[in-house]
């Protein structure tokens, strides 16, 4: 049962499209495993289907209906097919991004517990990445520059504000402390969507800042 | 902004009768299932002008690409059309949806945005919900379109901008040249007004 989840701010963002795209596909990863803001997103939908339809209509030619009467036998598109082989039994959004299994990505060890692989949205100014905790494992005190959007895919974590599962979503503004560990029993495999990287606090760790420089697009 | 103003300038909310929009979820029933071109063509003739108003809200399209988008929105209804569950969405919020999706794309093409993933990509498979559940989704529609009316107007214009232009929080703050604070606020308060309204 999923317990944290985005703001009506961001749904109603990702609801008039308004989002950019890494933070779209974060939200609506999360939408795959919470039907109740699957019906806020439809709600929030009305909101703009009822402006939509008063709006103050455009003149249409009779030649624009032409042409697309002439193209409805047109062959339809080839659509992207899921991943059957896949295991990870991910929201298709993400399938797709990650192309096959956990296992099959780019990690990077960022500290004993901590591997970090980047997924790639086109988003110019967010990065898209996923961290891989081992169990029990613990991220050094951190800092966010600026917002980060977590979405827990497996496993959980706790940190200073609470216990978080598959499919909750948790939003941290920059001047967030935090020190998540995973929970007992099983790797935490969460989405983290960044507009600025993150910050280690601890002396001991801040050398590893620089191995964390933004990766967006 | 392309809403209707009436004499006083203010945007005009008078509630559709329930005949019309039965009169397009059925039109859009009948492309679904017969592939009925009648039925497309009076549903084009209807919407095509919206999805042009829509494309230029913002003005941030040519008219050349407007037209484009109403082409891509319309020949999308007529493939998506079997997909149109009447009990669940009503049909002006569905095309919405498809024309929002479609123009986010246009945009990002435009920007030669390089990315693999579609708009439709993030909708996610419709399934079957309890049908206390549709009962409750299908009223809020209908609500909600009552509702927008008794919206303050400074609340009314920042949703319009939102969801028309497609505008964050940040980019509606600057363009209005409000604090993005009241941005927000205005924003939640009018979500808030209208899911409160929704529940009573």
């Amino acid at each position: 049962m999923v317990q944290h989840h985005p703001p009506t701010d961001f749904l109603t963002e990702y609801a008039a499209s308004a989002l950019p795209v890494a933070q779209s596909a974060c939200v609506a990863a999360h939408l795959s495993y919470c039907q109740r803001c699957r019906q806020a997103v439809e709600r929030l939908e009305d909101i703009g289907g009822a402006h939509f339809e008063r709006l103050d209509p455009q003149p249409v030619g009779d030649s624009l209906l032409e042409r697309v009467l002439a193209r409805l036998d047109d062959p339809q598109p080839l659509r992207y097919a899921p991943n059957e082989a896949s295991d990870t039994q991910l929201p298709g959004l993400l399938d797709r991004l990650i192309n096959g299994d956990y296992a099959d990505l780019v990690w990077k060890r960022v500290t004993q517990s901590l591997s970090v692989s980047y997924l790639k949205t086109g988003d110019p100014n967010h990065e898209f990445a996923l961290y891989r905790i081992a169990e029990g494992g613990r991220i050094p005190e951190h800092t966010h520059g600026g917002r980060e959007m977590t979405l827990v895919l497996h496993g959980g974590f706790a940190d200073e504000s609470g216990d978080y599962h598959q499919g909750d979503f948790i939003v941290r503004e920059g001047w967030d402390k935090h020190t998540p560990v995973a929970l007992e029993g099983e790797e935490c495999i969460c989405l983290a969507v960044m507009d600025a990287p993150l910050q280690f606090t601890r002396l001991r760790h801040r050398w590893l800042n620089p191995l964390l420089k933004l990766h967006a697009g | 902004m392309a809403i209707r103003k009436d004499a006083n300038g203010g945007a005009k909310w008078n509630a559709p009768t329930g005949r019309r929009t039965d009169e397009w979820s059925q039109a859009l029933v009948l492309v679904g299932e017969s592939q009925d071109r009648g039925a497309f063509t009076r549903f084009f003739r209807h919407f095509a002008p919206l999805i042009k108003a829509f494309a230029l809200s913002g003005s941030s399209l040519s008219a050349a690409h407007a037209d484009e988008l109403v082409q891509e929105v319309m020949l999308k209804v007529w493939q998506k059309a079997g997909g149109f569950n009447p009990e669940k969405a009503a049909a002006s919020t569905w095309v919405y949806t498809i024309a929002r999706n479609c123009r986010t794309d246009m945009f990002r093409r435009l920007q030669k945005f390089d990315t693999q993933l579609a708009a439709d990509d993030f909708e996610l498979e419709s399934e079957e919900e309890e049908s206390f559940v549709v009962l409750h989704t299908r009223r809020g529609a209908e609500r909600v379109r009552e509702l927008m009316g008794e919206l303050p107007p400074d609340q009314a214009q920042i949703l319009a901008k939102v969801y028309m232009e497609g505008k964050s929080h940040s980019e509606a703050a600057a363009e209005l040249d409000l604090p993005l604070g009241t941005v927000k606020s205005r924003v939640r308060l009018a979500i808030q007004k209208l899911q409160g309204m929704m529940e009573a």
